[in-house]
């Protein structure tokens, strides 16, 4: 019997920008399908987690492994942070603001990635990138550029724009919170098919309707460590720690 | 003032001029070339994390950016042969010195437009897996080239006017040979006014131009 190896493995992520402690020691496993959503107060480091799964910030210390094998390490002593580049490309991120490149056409800010750093060649990238915008609806938009699109079908070409490299794990770091509200449901429609296909995930959002729908799994990040990690009916609707209760009261009563 | 203008000089003059306008115009286009491209590389060098890379280059503008352009013209006809052992001819010389002082110029609109380069933009680059490089090349440079453009077009311009000057170290372009045709035939006045024409119009449209990518530039970004 082969044993289920964890996704991700977070042992010990300390992490601060200068003086001030943003993680302080984050232990985390992710399993393989988990859609796992961060909630948790403004500046408790949910967003800094997201980055340090891709690979965009440095750790003070402690270490991650990526599909059983070592990913990122942050050796406190001589303060550097060794990241395996080749396990990155596990990894797809989307960004709270449109990332894409303004000066490419929709099918070339898909292909780019493919072509340049997957070195798929050029027809298959472009076969597979129509087929992904066709997916989404936005195979007429494959020659227009970015600044011709709305917010929700720019994000959802980001998204797309991860998909082209098959990720074994998605971040999602509030992709909505700059759309305009009317948007917001095609990009959560997006996101919860892919939960469908059981594409592992990691999301930070502070829709509390939407997590509920999409996760598997919520974890409360506040003071830098993990205070509640559960199911979504346990953690929102019924946290066994006051501070995740506290939490969950204000943002819904601010809901309703 | 009683003066009779006598422009057909100008018409016999002016094959002499339009071959000193095409050293003009190789001059200008070949050392914007050269400054489009060294000026972004001297930018890099210039954000540098590392010092040591950093501070010559630094200096470098800001030696070019602070003394007459005259001076430095003069300086490479007669200091580099003998410093550094480097015999050009003429025109490749003049190219060199324009070239390298207008990406002193350039290195700095180039600076202030990398700087200007969504964090985000970079970041979503490490997230497709693009090498630092590939970053350089297809994130960071075409964000930089867009947003530097209206003002690389103008220093474009600028040296194309200040090109006259490698008339003073003998070199034919078109203020040099417009020299000569005032002194030859006595008519000064016609000359340089269609010297001063020719110039015109030329940098004119060109302007035109940059204001014109500076307006769409604007309305791309709102």
């Amino acid at each position: 019997m082969t044993e289920i190896q964890p996704l991700v493995e977070m042992r010990g992520v300390h992490k601060n920008y200068g003086t001030l402690q943003v993680l302080s020691g984050i232990d985390l496993e992710m399993w393989p399908g988990d859609r796992l959503v961060v909630i948790g107060p403004s500046g408790g480091g949910k967003s800094t987690l997201l980055r340090i799964m891709m690979g965009l910030e440095d750790i003070r210390r402690g270490e991650i492994d990526l599909l059983g094998k070592r990913y990122i390490t942050g050796h406190e002593q001589s303060g550097k942070t060794r990241i395996d580049s080749t396990l990155r490309k596990q990894v797809g991120m989307v960004f709270q603001h449109y990332t894409l490149f303004p000066h490419l056409t929709i099918i070339s800010n898909l292909t780019l990635a493919a072509i340049k750093t997957r070195g798929m060649p050029k027809p298959a990238a472009l076969d597979k990138g129509m087929q992904l915008l066709k997916r989404l609806g936005l195979e007429s938009k494959a020659q227009s550029y970015p600044s011709q699109l709305s917010g929700g079908q720019k994000q959802r070409v980001a998204i797309a724009r991860a998909l082209m490299l098959d990720p074994r794990l998605m971040l999602f770091d509030e992709v909505t919170s700059a759309l305009d509200p009317e948007l917001v449901a095609e990009v959560e429609a997006v996101m919860l098919e892919l939960a469908e296909q059981q594409m592992p995930m990691m999301l930070v959002t502070h829709d509390m309707w939407f997590a509920k729908n999409i996760a598997s799994r919520v974890i409360f990040c506040a003071g830098g460590v993990v205070v509640e990690d559960g199911p979504p009916e346990q953690v929102l609707g019924d946290p066994v720690n006051p501070r995740t209760r506290e939490f969950i009261e204000r943002v819904f009563h601010i809901k309703t | 003032m009683e003066y009779e203008f006598q422009f057909h000089y100008i018409l016999q003059a002016w094959p002499v001029l339009m071959e000193g306008l095409k050293v003009t115009v190789q001059l200008t286009v070949i050392a914007n070339i050269i400054a489009l491209t060294l000026g972004f590389v001297i930018a890099l060098l210039v954000l540098s994390k590392y010092w040591l890379l950093r501070a010559p280059f630094a200096l470098m503008i800001e030696l070019f950016r602070c003394t007459p352009v005259l001076v430095q013209i003069l300086w490479f006809f007669y200091c580099v042969p003998i410093l550094f052992g480097i015999y050009l001819a003429p025109l490749p010389m003049g190219i060199l010195a324009l070239g390298i002082n207008l990406a002193c110029f350039n290195a700095e609109a180039y600076r202030a437009a990398i700087q200007a380069v969504p964090r985000e933009q970079l970041d979503a680059g490490v997230a497709l897996g693009f090498s630092p490089l590939q970053r350089v090349r297809y994130v960071v440079f075409p964000h930089a080239f867009r947003a530097a453009l209206p003002v690389l077009i103008t220093n474009g311009i600028t040296l194309f006017q200040q090109s006259a000057l490698v008339a003073i170290v003998a070199l034919s372009d078109l203020m040099y040979m417009g020299r000569q045709v005032a002194t030859q035939s006595y008519r000064p006045i016609e000359t340089y006014t269609a010297v001063a024409l020719i110039y015109f119009a030329i940098s004119f449209p060109v302007s035109r131009v940059a204001a014109w990518v500076e307006q769409r530039l604007d309305a791309a970004r709102a």
